[in-house]
């Protein structure tokens, strides 16, 4: 039966055809255009968490490893890796380690819901950065947290919650990236070097009759701190403290002398904590 | 001939938009509406794809298939031919414009068996397009395809800020808003024979 032959040889043999013309040209297409891998750019990126939470600046991971593979030093930018990372880096890349300084996160805003108040109802959307547009958002201090979280939104690691009304740092899940940092509208969370042991948690710079009658914990600019600080620490931006953490000796004097509560140890047992840090990263270097 | 290639390329943008009239390339709609960028990118991945696509089957099925009665291979030849081109487009972007073959990521390959490029390529034979006609209808289905997925991109970064019930939250949500958009592209029904009254 030469047509039943026929009928079943001409498709096949039309489909054989057309698949080995068509795995003919991929191959060509695949040689023409072959990407040519980089192998230091390769191993540099197995060597990074591959959290991808462009803290370093670059998009991501993948930019990083781009950007030392091709003339970067820097091997401190990686604030997730840490130590161990830039050292790695480095040997891979074969140059002097620059060692990251470790840092974390830390909210600077005591006012929860029962420190503040509120000063309209706010039924608008669901965001720090929509709330904040709206005269300063809802919250009696315009310098405070708004609760939202565009920050937990933000972090790549769920170190973030709101509890009460204002986020909330786990410093043991922080990786000091800065994303919470660059998204926050009040920029109220800054990043502070691990062994720091007490902070300044508020930022409000009103007077301090205004800061007073708005939240229970605010600086009321009282200067109590900076009289009593030994090293001279402690200065004042408007009516607000701030601590300079290069000259801090954690004698936590002025968390002791605080009259409002606003200047805070960031942990209860940070105070070891710091010491056990600053020690491992003198072992380290 | 101007008006002719008018109604095919309303027709194919607004009143059988693929994805809203015709529901073809949802997975690929749904899978990069989240944000504008890879939408857009996704799109002009589709756009490119459906002209070559067009451009390649139309000669494959009227050169080949029809002068040996072979068109119950059709379906079988348009897939393998797509899959490659896609393969090939594939390979090309990676090594001339990778930030976009990232930015597509998984979605490129999905084109391959995107049901959109496969409907317009076989749209177009069973309309009995002219070649020129394939083309414009083939651009057309992909300007409607950008025009869906840039309009749904807006409506899912509303949502991403609006506050949805647990029960819904994710697909559900987007799939509802899906049909709501799709529903507002009925009001097209119509606009084409009142425009140029064919």
């Amino acid at each position: 039966m030469p047509q039943t032959l026929t009928n079943i040889l001409i498709p096949t043999g039309i489909m054989l055809g057309l698949a080995l013309l068509l795995g003919f040209l991929i191959v060509l297409v695949s040689k023409a255009f072959a990407v040519e891998k980089n192998e230091t750019k390769e191993k540099i990126l197995e060597a990074l968490p591959g959290a991808n939470c462009g803290g370093c600046g670059f998009a991501g991971c993948e930019g990083y490893a781009d950007y030392l593979s091709k003339n970067g030093t820097n091997t401190a930018l990686c604030a997730v890796g840490g130590v161990d990372c830039a050292r790695e880096i480095a040997s891979i890349l074969g140059t002097e380690a620059a060692i990251p300084e470790k840092k974390v996160a830390v909210p600077r805003c005591q006012g929860t819901c029962e420190q503040t108040s509120k000063r309209y109802v706010y039924l608008g959307t669901s965001s720090c950065h929509a709330a904040s547009g709206l005269l300063g958002g809802p919250n009696s201090c315009t310098f405070g947290c708004l609760g939202f979280g565009d920050c937990v939104a933000a972090c790549a690691f769920g170190a973030i919650k709101i509890v009460d009304g204002i986020c909330q740092i786990d410093r043991s899940q922080c990786h000091g990236c800065g994303q919470c940092v660059k998204v926050c509208p009040k920029k109220l969370i800054e990043l502070m070097p691990i062994t720091a042991t007490v902070a300044v948690r508020c930022q409000n710079e009103w007077p301090g009759a205004r800061t007073r009658k708005n939240c229970n914990i605010g600086c009321i600019g009282c200067q109590k701190c900076v009289r009593f600080c030994p090293q001279g620490a402690i200065s004042m931006r408007e009516s607000l403290a701030v601590i300079d953490q290069s000259k801090c000796i954690h004698c936590d004097t002025c968390v002791n002398g605080c009259p409002t509560h606003a200047i805070a140890f960031l942990r209860e047992d940070l105070k070891r904590a710091s010491e056990e840090a600053k020690k491992e990263l003198a072992e380290k270097s | 001939m101007t008006k002719e290639f008018l109604i095919i390329i309303f027709s194919a943008i607004l009143v059988d938009n693929f994805v809203l009239s015709k529901f073809m390339g949802i997975c690929s709609f749904l899978g990069v509406s989240k944000n504008l960028k890879t939408a857009m990118g996704m799109s002009g991945a589709v756009v490119c794809v459906m002209l070559v696509a067009s451009a390649i089957t139309w000669p494959i099925q009227h050169l080949l298939l029809n002068p040996l009665k072979l068109g119950y291979l059709q379906t079988l030849v348009f897939i393998l031919v797509i899959a490659a081109l896609v393969q090939m487009i594939e390979m090309i972007m990676k090594k001339s414009m990778p930030p976009l073959h990232k930015a597509l990521g998984i979605y490129l390959p999905l084109i391959t068996t995107n049901c959109a490029v496969l409907g317009v390529t076989i749209l177009n034979i069973n309309s009995n397009y002219s070649f020129a006609e394939s083309m414009v209808n083939a651009l057309g289905a992909g300007i409607g395809f950008t025009l869906s997925l840039f309009l749904f991109s807006g409506v899912r970064s509303r949502i991403d800020k609006a506050d949805v019930p647990e029960a819904l939250k994710g697909l559900p949500i987007t799939l509802i808003s899906a049909s709501l958009v799709a529903v507002s592209f009925l009001g097209f029904k119509g606009l084409v024979e009142n425009l140029f009254g064919g």
